[in-house]
C-alpha cells in the first residue's frame, strides 16, 4: 500500500515514539482509498444481507416460533427434530451413503489422476477431458439417464442374466433394497470426474525438481506416485473430501428424480425431508429447524474433518525427506 | 507451466530409457497397455449414459421399449421427436430452455461483476470492515446452500418475489466463492505499483478499477462466469421450491415434472421419447461447448482447493 510505504520512511529515530498515525494528509487519502474499498464490496454486501444473513436470521427466528400459533415456543421444535425418527435416518442413512460412496469416489479420482499423471499413460488429454464431461451435466438429468438405465424395462441389458438362466428375474437395481447404491453410482458417476480434475491441475503443481531427484535415486514410477506425489496433494485431497461430505448431506436432486421415475421413497435424505415438511405438511417453523440443524451438522462435520486431519498435515514433510 | 513440466518429464523419461534395457522396455509397455485399458473402463462408464442419451432420443415409445438399449433403432426418429418435444402440452419447453438462458446468463453476469468488484476491494484496499467483511465470505462458505433455500422461499413469500425471474437470479448473484476467488486472484495478478502509478496519474479509484484491474482480471472473470452459468444452469433445488408457474421454469425443474408424470402413467407413456430428448437438448449445448470451457473451468475449481488449504 502506497500510505503504509510513505508511513515506513518516518520510522522512528533514536529516543523518540513512531507517530501512532500517520501525517494528515496521507491519512486523507488512506481514508479515502478505504472508503473506495468499502464501496467496491458494497453491492456484494448488500445483496448478501438480503438473500444469505436474512433468510438465515429468520429461519432461526422461525424454528423458535410454534407451527400452531406461530407464537415463541423456545426450543420446542428442536425437540421434535431430536425426537424425529424419520430425520435421523436421513442423516444416517448419508452418513453411511458418505462413508461408502464419497470413500469410492475419492480413490477412484485418486487412482485416475495419479495414472494421468504418470508417464505411462497415453491420450492423457483426451481422458482429463471425457472423465470431467458429467460436471456439464444437471444432476436431474444424470438421474433421468440413469433412472432409466437402470429400469429393466428400457434396459435389457438388465435382462440379460435372466435370459441366460443366471436370475430368476430381470435385475431390479432401483429395489427399495437396492436405491440407495443405485444413488450411489448416480453420484459417483457425476463428481469423479470433477474431483480428479482439482487432483490432475494440483499435481500439475508438485515441482518437478523432487520428482527429477526421485527418478534420479531410483524411484519407480509406482514410488513417486504413492510416496511423493501422494503427500503432497493431501492437502487438496483432505479438501475434495470436505466438499463431498457437505455435497452428501445436501443431496436432493438424484434420489426426488429416481422417486419420480421409480418410486424408491421420497423421505431418503434430509433436504428431502425438509422439503416435505415444508411444502407437503405446511409446518414451515419446524421445517426451519430442520434447515438448521442440518447446517449445524454440516458445518460440525467440516469442522470437525478439518481438525482431525489438521494435526498431521505438514506440507514439507514430503519435500523434507525423513 | 503444464507444458513444462511435462516436457521436462519426457526428457527425463527418454535420458532413462537406453540405460533400462529392453526388458524394462517391455515391462514399461505392459504396464502402459493395462492402464490404458483400465483408463477405458472407466472411460465407458463415464460415457455410457451419453451415449444410451443420444441413441435413445432417436427412438420413439414403441422402439424404447422393444429394441436393444444401446443400438440404434432401424428407423431414427430424432425429427419427430423434436417436433413433438417443442410442441408438447403448448410448447412449454422452449420456455424452459429459453429461461434457463435467461437465469444463466443473468445471475452469471450479475455474480461475475458483483464478486469480482468485492473480491478485488477486499485484496487491493484497506479498510475498517475488510477483515470482519472476509470473515463473512469465509464463514458463508461453510453454510450449506440447500439449508437457506426453505427460508429463503418464506421470506420471498412476504414480499411477493417467489414465481418470479429476479426471486431466483437475486439470491443465485450471492457467490461468497466467487468474492474469495476474486480476492485471492487480484491479490496476485493486479499489482499494487501499477494501481499507485494509476493514481499517481489522477484517476480515481474506480476509474483504475475499470482501466486497469478489469482487463488484468478478465480470465478470472471468464472462470467465474463459467461456474456460475453452469451452477445455475444445473440448480433444481432453488428454482422448484422458489417457482409455481409452469413457463417460468428453467429446464431442471420442468423435466423433473415430467418425470414425475411418467409415474402416474404406466410404461409405454407418450410422454418418455420427450423426457429424453429434452434432457439430451439441455446438455448438448454445454457438452458441445465443453473441450473450449474444460481449462477455465479446471483452473476455478482448482484454485478454490488451493485457497481451500
Amino acid at each position: 500500500m502506497a500510505a503504509q510505504s510513505v508511513g515506513a520512511t518516518t520510522l522512528p529515530g533514536p529516543g523518540t515514539l513512531a507517530p501512532r498515525r500517520p501525517p494528515r494528509p496521507q491519512r486523507q487519502l488512506r481514508v479515502k482509498q478505504g472508503r473506495a474499498g468499502l464501496g467496491m464490496t458494497a453491492p456484494f454486501l448488500a445483496l448478501f444481507a438480503m438473500f444469505f444473513v436474512a433468510p438465515l436470521i429468520y429461519s432461526i427466528v422461525l424454528s423458535l416460533r410454534s407451527p400452531l400459533t406461530n407464537a415463541f415456543t423456545g426450543l420446542l421444535n428442536y425437540r421434535t427434530v431430536f425426537s424425529n425418527g424419520e430425520y435421523w435416518s436421513g442423516v444416517v442413512r448419508m452418513g453411511y451413503f458418505g462413508a461408502v460412496q464419497v470413500t469410492v469416489m475419492i480413490g477412484l479420482a485418486i487412482i485416475l489422476a495419479l495414472f494421468l499423471d504418470s508417464p505411462y499413460c497415453r491420450g492423457r488429454k483426451f481422458f482429463a477431458l471425457v472423465y470431467f464431461l458429467p460436471y456439464a451435466v444437471p444432476g436431474v438429468i444424470a438421474a433421468i439417464q440413469w433412472g432409466f438405465l437402470l429400469e429393466p424395462d428400457l434396459d435389457s441389458a438388465l435382462n440379460v442374466p435372466h435370459r441366460l438362466g443366471l436370475a430368476a428375474g430381470p435385475m431390479t437395481p432401483l429395489d427399495y433394497r437396492l436405491s440407495l447404491y443405485a444413488i450411489m453410482l448416480i453420484v459417483t458417476w457425476e463428481f469423479t470426474g470433477y474431483n480428479m480434475t482439482i487432483l490432475l491441475t494440483s499435481l500439475t503443481n508438485v515441482p518437478h525438481q523432487v520428482l527429477e531427484a526421485a527418478k534420479v535415486d531410483g524411484c519407480s514410477e509406482l514410488a513417486i506416485a504413492t510416496r511423493i506425489k501422494l503427500p503432497l496433494i493431501r492437502r487438496t485431497i483432505v479438501f475434495i473430501v470436505i466438499l463431498s461430505v457437505i455435497g452428501t448431506l445436501q443431496l436432493f436432486n438424484e434420489p426426488v428424480i429416481l422417486n419420480e421415475i421409480a418410486s424408491i421413497g421420497n423421505s431418503f435424505t434430509p433436504n428431502q425431508i425438509i422439503y416435505n415438511t415444508a411444502f407437503s405438511f405446511g409446518n414451515e417453523q419446524l421445517a426451519a429447524a430442520q434447515s438448521v440443524v442440518l447446517a449445524v451438522i454440516t458445518i460440525v462435520a467440516t469442522v470437525a474433518f478439518f481438525g482431525l486431519v489438521r494435526r498431521k498435515m505438514d506440507p514439507f514433510s514430503a519435500t523434507r525427506g525423513r | 507451466m503444464t507444458a513444462t513440466v511435462a516436457r521436462r518429464r519426457s526428457t527425463v523419461a527418454r535420458h532413462r530409457s537406453p540405460a533400462q534395457g529392453s526388458g524394462g522396455h517391455f515391462a514399461q509397455r505392459a504396464k502402459a497397455t493395462v492402464g490404458t485399458a483400465a483408463l477405458l473402463v472407466v472411460a465407458v462408464y463415464v460415457i455410457a449414459p451419453i451415449y444410451w442419451l443420444v441413441v435413445a432420443s432417436s427412438k420413439n415409445a414403441s422402439q424404447l421399449f422393444s429394441t436393444s438399449t444401446f443400438l440404434p433403432p432401424a428407423q431414427l426418429n430424432w425429427v419427430s421427436n423434436l417436433r413433438s418435444l417443442f410442441s408438447y402440452n403448448s410448447g412449454d419447453f422452449k420456455w424452459w430452455f429459453l429461461n434457463s438462458v435467461i437465469y444463466a446468463v443473468t445471475t452469471a453476469t450479475f455474480a461475475t461483476a458483483v464478486s469480482t468488484l468485492a473480491g478485488y476491494g477486499l485484496a487491493k484496499y484497506r479498510f475498517r470492515l475488510r477483515r470482519a467483511v472476509f470473515g463473512l465470505v469465509l464463514g458463508a462458505l461453510l453454510v450449506p446452500a440447500t439449508a437457506l433455500v426453505v427460508p429463503l422461499f418464506l421470506l420471498e413469500h412476504d414480499v411477493h418475489l417467489t414465481n418470479t425471474y429476479q426471486g431466483v437470479i437475486l439470491p443465485l448473484m450471492v457467490y461468497p466463492f466467487g468474492v474469495y476467488f476474486m480476492s485471492i486472484f487480484s491479490a496476485d495478478a493486479v499489482p499494487d505499483t501499477l494501481i499507485d502509478s494509476c493514481r499517481i496519474d489522477g484517476a480515481g479509484e474506480f476509474r483504475t478499477f475499470w482501466r486497469i484491474g478489469r482487463p488484468i482480471l478478465m480470465p478470472g472473470m471468464v472462470t467465474l462466469f463459467l461456474l456460475s452459468f453452469i451452477g445455475t444452469w444445473n440448480n433444481y433445488f432453488l428454482p422448484l421450491v422458489l417457482l409455481g408457474t409452469e413457463t417460468r421454469f428453467p429446464l431442471t425443474v420442468g423435466l423433473g415434472a415430467w418425470a414425475s408424470d411418467l409415474s402416474l402413467a404406466g410404461a409405454g407413456q407418450p410422454l418418455y421419447p420427450e423426457v429424453i430428448i429434452g434432457s439430451l437438448v439441455s446438455v448438448l449445448p454445454m457438452l458441445i461447448l465443453f473441450p473450449f470451457l474444460q481449462k477455465y473451468v479446471a483452473r476455478g475449481l482448482t484454485l478454490g482447493a488451493i485457497a481451500g488449504e
